[in-house]
């Protein structure tokens, strides 16, 4: 099969442009490319990237595929960023970018250029913990310690934009990481201890 | 996921000319790259469109523009639709996670896709995921499917809770095509029924991209709610979700709005419901006999007709939460 | 200082994990994140299909990806020796002979096994690989295979059950229980690294280094002190990690196969059919009382779901016979073969399941009798001795569990009959339900290594799975010692640590005390041993009566002989000292029964128009002997209810009998409680020490946090709506249809 149809990926990378440009793509040669399409396992792109992470410049040369969440933990040894799902539902893998909670995981590193990502290593000041880090020691907010990274930048997060009116909304606010150890309970109270500092 | 071009286009002009059939345009991520790693879309070239387009709420002559590239937390915290829409800030709060909403953009979540499991599970026959191959959903698992505009290729339901509130407000999506052609399509003519081509999800023009989406200005800012059931609290997709608006004069209902997530492949409206609404009171009895309007010619399938009391509870207690009852 | 003496407060506000900064800041460690020079990458590829054999497996394409460098199928494996035939495979006990086979049980077992430079790649890789089957009929419908399986007595019937037909009051009914899956947060993962052709290093997610070490061992027909696994931080486990799984065994032969270190961490759709899962479960209950509430005699029927390769029991009917007396007992179970991968213990296992349907169904039999649930329960309460074995308990407080947490929620405020306390579309209601479990322990060894400042590491094989073991640990050498905590180190989850059983059935914090408390003694003897050469009244001292301090040792009498720590090293030219010893279950065992226990309560609202039910309080209360680190142990109780939560209203793992494949096994179609589900669960315990355990008399948590809630919830589902709902989990649906 591959020798019936050893095209170059470039081939069809311009081809399908130039498909993509006419106003008209006749079905036959449309259906012949999606078919062809199957059998060409094209190499992987490359691009030289400029991330600031934690503060740190890094330049370093990514796979187009990779994922912030892959570049922190299989590049750059940043491995506090954890992965629980890969797909965005478990919030194990939140990180700041420029400020903002958000999910590694379908975080495209491409993307990056020009904006500040912040993981759990970046949040204390040296050896002094950020208040949160503290916080969640004290009331005892993990078991396991998997999700804490990413409940600990939500935690963060979720003081700064002001969702720490009640319990309640607490919890709404920090549903999108979730705990399997069930350590809800000091969670909950980190961040009231931290809201009202 | 398949290698890819990644490029990134400051201007929507110039993302347009990039745009063709293998080429996918990336906003938020929060879907596609989920979908590229699972292999189900497989564009050949990605252009980020994040610095190319609107990411403003703006006052117009009409009402009001969402800039595509407004995030959708942005968009549930803008004054703007605090102040006139706040509907669309309560849909929005009931979807995802905050870490999604921050990502996810206004134009994205129209364009995102079904979540029903069989589309996620490759190794399954699915019509919308790869056409021809069958439904596993008509007469597997459809707990979580449509209770109404369904065919026999499919019967997924559409996810977003934004686009049940720009349903009921009929929204418009303004769309630029690639001759830089501006156009405008109403809400309820944006989504498709699945038919016999469950895998186009909407009327977007080929290789056009959303600009924004505008709201005029209506009543209803004073009357509303949003009501989504879902297996557990929050972050979980809607079993059912309904977005209802009332503008009342007194305790008469002037108009009504009342539009549903879960039920169908696009957000649906209640039209026959709306309707008796329209200059009755605002009272419990009315809202019963709504919601009865409502569910009247819905058709569950095999394993979700709770959908259908559901439904009925979701909209009485959506008109009911309008009146702050 | 003593574990018994009142003075001593473990209930300390400052108790921090020992391992709290590295997990909040990110610094520690789990399985897939160690940096290792030449590391590459695997991924594996599953079955389409539920039951077959594989025809032919295509690769050509894989094969072409960049930064390929091989691909295993049954094939081309590289042979494990203790898969090498039929009889072998047999004897390993591995369940899935992963790549020795090419019969497929169950959809999503691995046919192939891509290795690559980077995970781009390899998963790239393995999404091109295809293979073509010959299909037979495959079966993953529990609910329609049950019929078909025969029940079994299980364990030896007690009194007559007939007796059952003369109760005043019975209630016979059908309890069906979905899949549910374990799910730690942290998938499970391994680095496989070859030091040499019989050398081999695991960093990898597991509850027991030692049973990992052992299994690898056989399987390669190397001495077991060649493998050496380290598992510092185990991102949860909840029994998934209890056994050794096949990816992990894939991983090692990546290794051997490329000659590279290798990874291979599961997605999570393969999480659940990799590690196991507790299985679905049907049950039949007869309970009959006299009118006086005293139990006649229950007859309880169980089945699970097994694969097809392997039998799983899981003991369903094994809480039958641990919590009341019934003079008239029968217990019969049954295993139901499935196309699906092997289920495994899970939090509580057995027991969760079973206890679901007796409390149900004694709170559905309280409300025939016209008595008050807690008052029912009390009255047949088995307090005096274990009513199977007829052992008397050592200790078991279950009645105190029940007095507290009807105290705690306010018990006396609800209302008998249901469907009375109604708040608009609201209807509210209280529920309840007791757990036990059978209180073990197991042989485990500690060691501790002291340094001259006096500083001292306290270690053992044992993981953490987030249980608090650390803590604890220091807590008890803390209190033995009279070191200070700040001086007391802990390295857990390394198999060259002194050995101990894996962390799972409530047996780690019962096992690993005892080893603590010896290793404790051993170096009072130790030092005592160096300062009888200065000071001859150490000579014969026995541990009870040396003290020691942050500076050095002492004897408990008026004149204290104190000896510094750093004249001890000076003198005898000490380095580090060490110390290892051992400690396990006794005699004991043969006098008394041991059971942990607890009592859960909950208030909750449910909409009569929607479905939804919501809880608005949780109190649970238990028995777990002494409480050694109250802050891990309260955490370890709320989690539990949090499981128990999931149990009980959302946890259901889908399958679809016309494809052979689970349906949403992802976490958008699987739901387990995010934060908003639980409310602030309430934890109170009763401890009181337990004399004969173990020596810090501390009885394990980790299941009677579980055992029971999920009974709770549905009892007080129906005191307020008067919906009586037996099937699990009870979704919105379930309550507008009930």
């Amino acid at each position: 099969m591959k020798q019936e149809y050893n095209f170059s990926r470039r081939f069809f990378l311009k081809t399908s442009s130039a498909l993509g440009a006419l106003a008209f793509i006749p079905k036959g040669v449309k259906a012949f490319y999606e078919e062809v399409k199957n059998f060409i396992v094209p190499a992987k792109e490359q691009i030289p990237l400029k991330v600031s992470i934690n503060k740190k410049s890094y330049a370093i040369k990514a796979d187009t595929r990779t994922t912030l969440l892959d570049l922190l933990r299989e590049d750059l040894n940043l491995t506090g960023a954890k992965k629980g799902c890969d797909h965005g539902q478990c919030g194990a893998c939140t990180v700041h970018v420029d400020g903002q909670r958000v999910l590694s995981c379908l975080t495209l590193a491409a993307t990056l250029p020009g904006k500040e990502v912040t993981t759990i290593e970046g949040l204390a000041n040296g050896d002094q913990l950020h208040p949160m880090q503290e916080a969640f020691i004290a009331c005892d907010g993990f078991q396991c310690g998997y999700c804490t990274p990413g409940q600990i930048m939500s935690a963060v997060a979720c003081v700064k934009e002001g969702h720490t009116k009640s319990i309640a909304e607490i919890k709404e606010f920090m549903s999108g990481n979730l705990c399997r150890c069930g350590a809800y309970n000091g969670i909950v109270e980190s961040i009231q201890k931290v809201a009202a500092q | 996921m398949r290698p890819f071009l990644f490029s990134k286009s400051s201007a929507a002009n110039q993302a347009l000319a990039k745009k063709n059939h293998s080429t996918q345009f990336i906003a938020g991520g929060t879907n596609l790259v989920d979908l590229m790693k699972k292999h189900i879309a497989n564009p050949e070239s990605l252009v980020d469109i994040s610095s190319a387009l609107p990411n403003k709420v703006e006052n117009t002559t009409k009402g009001i523009s969402i800039g595509a590239m407004m995030r959708n937390s942005a968009t549930a915290n803008d004054a703007i639709i605090l102040a006139k829409f706040p509907l669309v800030a309560k849909a929005i709060l009931a979807g995802a996670s905050p870490q999604i909403r921050n990502m996810a953009s206004a134009a994205g979540n129209l364009l995102q896709r079904t979540r029903c499991p069989y589309f996620y599970d490759v190794t399954t026959p699915c019509n919308k995921r790869q056409p021809g191959s069958g439904c596993s959903a008509i007469n597997g698992e459809n707990r979580m499917s449509a209770v109404a505009g369904y065919s026999e290729q499919c019967v997924a339901v559409h996810p977003s809770d934004l686009c049940v509130a720009l349903a009921a407000l009929d929204a418009s999506v303004v769309v630029n095509d690639k001759d830089g052609k501006t156009q405008t399509i109403a809400f309820q003519d944006f989504h498709r029924l699945p038919g016999n081509t469950p895998q186009k999800d909407n009327n977007l023009p080929a290789n056009a991209l959303i600009r924004a989406i505008e709201i005029a200005a209506n009543p209803f800012a004073k009357n509303n709610a949003y009501v989504k059931l879902r297996d557990r609290d929050s972050y979980a997709f809607a079993l059912v979700s309904v977005a209802a608006a009332l503008h009342l004069n007194g305790d008469k209902i002037v108009e009504a709005r009342l539009a549903s997530g879960g039920v169908a492949h696009k957000p649906w409206r209640w039209l026959a419901a709306e309707k008796y609404l329209k200059g009755k009171t605002a009272n419990i009895a009315n809202f019963e006999a709504a919601a009865n309007i409502a569910i009247k010619d819905l058709k569950p399938l095999s394993h979700n007709g709770f959908k259908i009391p559901m439904l009925k509870g979701a909209i009485e207690t959506a008109l009911k939460q309008c009146l702050d009852l | 200082m003593g574990f018994f003496d009142e003075t001593f407060d473990l209930m300390a506000p400052n108790d921090r994990r020992v391992e709290g900064v590295a997990k909040v800041t990110g610094a520690g460690k789990y399985a897939a994140e160690y940096k290792v020079d030449g590391l590459c990458h695997a991924v594996l590829v599953g079955s389409t299909i539920a039951a077959g054999t594989i025809k032919n497996i295509n690769v050509d394409n894989a094969k072409q990806v960049s930064g390929i460098l091989d691909i295993v199928t049954h094939l081309n494996k590289p042979l494990v020796p203790g898969l090498a035939d039929e009889a072998k495979i047999k004897e390993a006990r591995l369940g899935l002979a992963i790549f020795h086979t090419d019969k497929i049980f169950f959809k999503g077992q691995p046919i192939a096994m891509v290795i690559a430079e980077t995970l781009e790649d390899a998963t790239y890789a393995a999404s091109l690989i295809t293979a073509e089957y010959e299909k037979t009929d495959a079966h993953v419908d529990f609910d329609a295979a049950l019929k078909k399986v025969p029940l079994t007595p299980a364990g030896k019937e007690r009194g007559n059950i007939e007796t059952l037909n003369k109760a005043t009051q019975t209630v016979e009914a059908e309890y069906n229980i979905k899949a549910e899956v374990h799910n730690p947060m942290e998938m499970h993962a391994t680095i496989a690294e070859w030091k040499a052709d019989d050398k081999l290093k695991l960093f990898d997610k597991n509850q027991g280094v030692n049973s990992v070490q052992r299994t690898f061992a056989k399987l390669f027909n190397i001495p077991t002190d060649n493998i050496e696994v380290i598992s510092e931080f185990v991102g949860g486990g909840f029994g998934s990690g209890l056994r050794v799984w096949p990816h992990a065994l894939a991983c090692i032969m990546a290794a051997k196969q490329v000659k590279r270190p290798v990874k291979l961490m599961l997605t999570r759709p393969q999480m659940f059919y990799s590690v196991g899962y507790r299985p679905a479960a049907w049950q039949k209950i007869k309970l009959g009382a006299n009118s006086d509430g005293k139990f006649v005699g229950i007859h309880h029927q169980a089945k699970n779901g097994t694969s097809v390769y392997e039998n799983f029991n899981e003991g369903i009917t094994r809480v039958t016979r641990l919590i009341y007396h019934f003079d008239n007992l029968k217990t019969e179970a049954a295993t139901v073969p499935l196309n699906l991968s092997t289920p495994t213990w899970m939090r509580g296992p057995g027991d969760c399941t079973g206890d679901f349907a007796i409390e149900s169904a004694i709170d559905e039999l309280s409300y025939k009798l016209n008595m008050d649930p807690v008052a029912l329960r009390m009255k047949n309460l088995a307090l005096d001795k274990h009513p199977d074995n007829g052992m008397p308990w050592s200790t078991n407080y279950i009645n105190e569990c029940i007095e507290k947490g009807a105290q705690m929620i306010g018990w006396k405020d609800r209302k008998p009959a249901h469907s009375q306390t109604i708040d608009g579309d609201w209807s509210i209601g209280y529920g309840m339900a007791v757990g036990a479990w059978n209180a073990g322990r197991g042989n485990a060894s500690a060691g501790i290594q002291m340094q001259k400042d006096g500083a001292i590491i306290v270690q053992t094989a044992m993981t953490d799975i987030g249980t608090g073991t650390g803590v604890s640990m220091q807590n008890i050498a803390h209190e033995q010692t009279g070191i200070s905590k700040s001086k007391i180190n802990i390295e857990l989850g390394n198999s060259n640590l002194p050995p101990a059983p894996s962390q799972g059935g409530s047996n780690g914090l019962s096992s690993i005390g005892g080893a603590v408390v010896a290793a404790v003694s051993a170096l009072k003897l130790k030092l005592a041993g160096y300062a009888a050469g200065q000071n001859e009244a150490y000579q014969n001292a026995a541990p009870a009566d040396i003290l020691l301090s942050d500076s050095g040792i002492s004897l408990k009498t008026p004149n204290e002989q104190f000896i510094s720590y750093a004249a001890l090293w000076e003198k005898n030219n000490l380095d580090v000292l060490e110390v290892e010893a051992s400690s396990g279950p006794g005699a004991e065992r043969q006098k008394y029964a041991f059971c942990s226990s607890a009592a859960h309560f909950c208030k909750l609202r449910v909409n009569r128009k929607t479905g939804k039910v919501k809880l608005e309080r949780m109190v649970t209360v238990a028995d777990g002997g002494k409480i050694i680190s109250e802050k891990a142990a309260a955490n370890q109780m709320s989690g539990a209810a949090v499981g128990g939560i999931g149990m009980a209203l959302m946890e259901e793992q889908q399958t679809d009998e016309r494809l052979g494949t689970l349906v949403g096994n992802d976490f958008a179609g699987y739901h387990f409680p995010v934060n908003s589900d639980a409310p602030i669960i309430e934890v109170a315990f009763v401890n009181k020490p337990d004399p004969n355990i173990n020596p810090q008399g501390s009885k394990g948590l980790g299941e009677v946090g579980i055992i029971g809630t999920a009974a709770a919830i549905a009892n007080a589902i129906y005191n307020a709506t008067g919906k009586r709902l037996r099937d699990l989990p009870i979704t919105p649906d379930k309550v507008l249809l009930g």
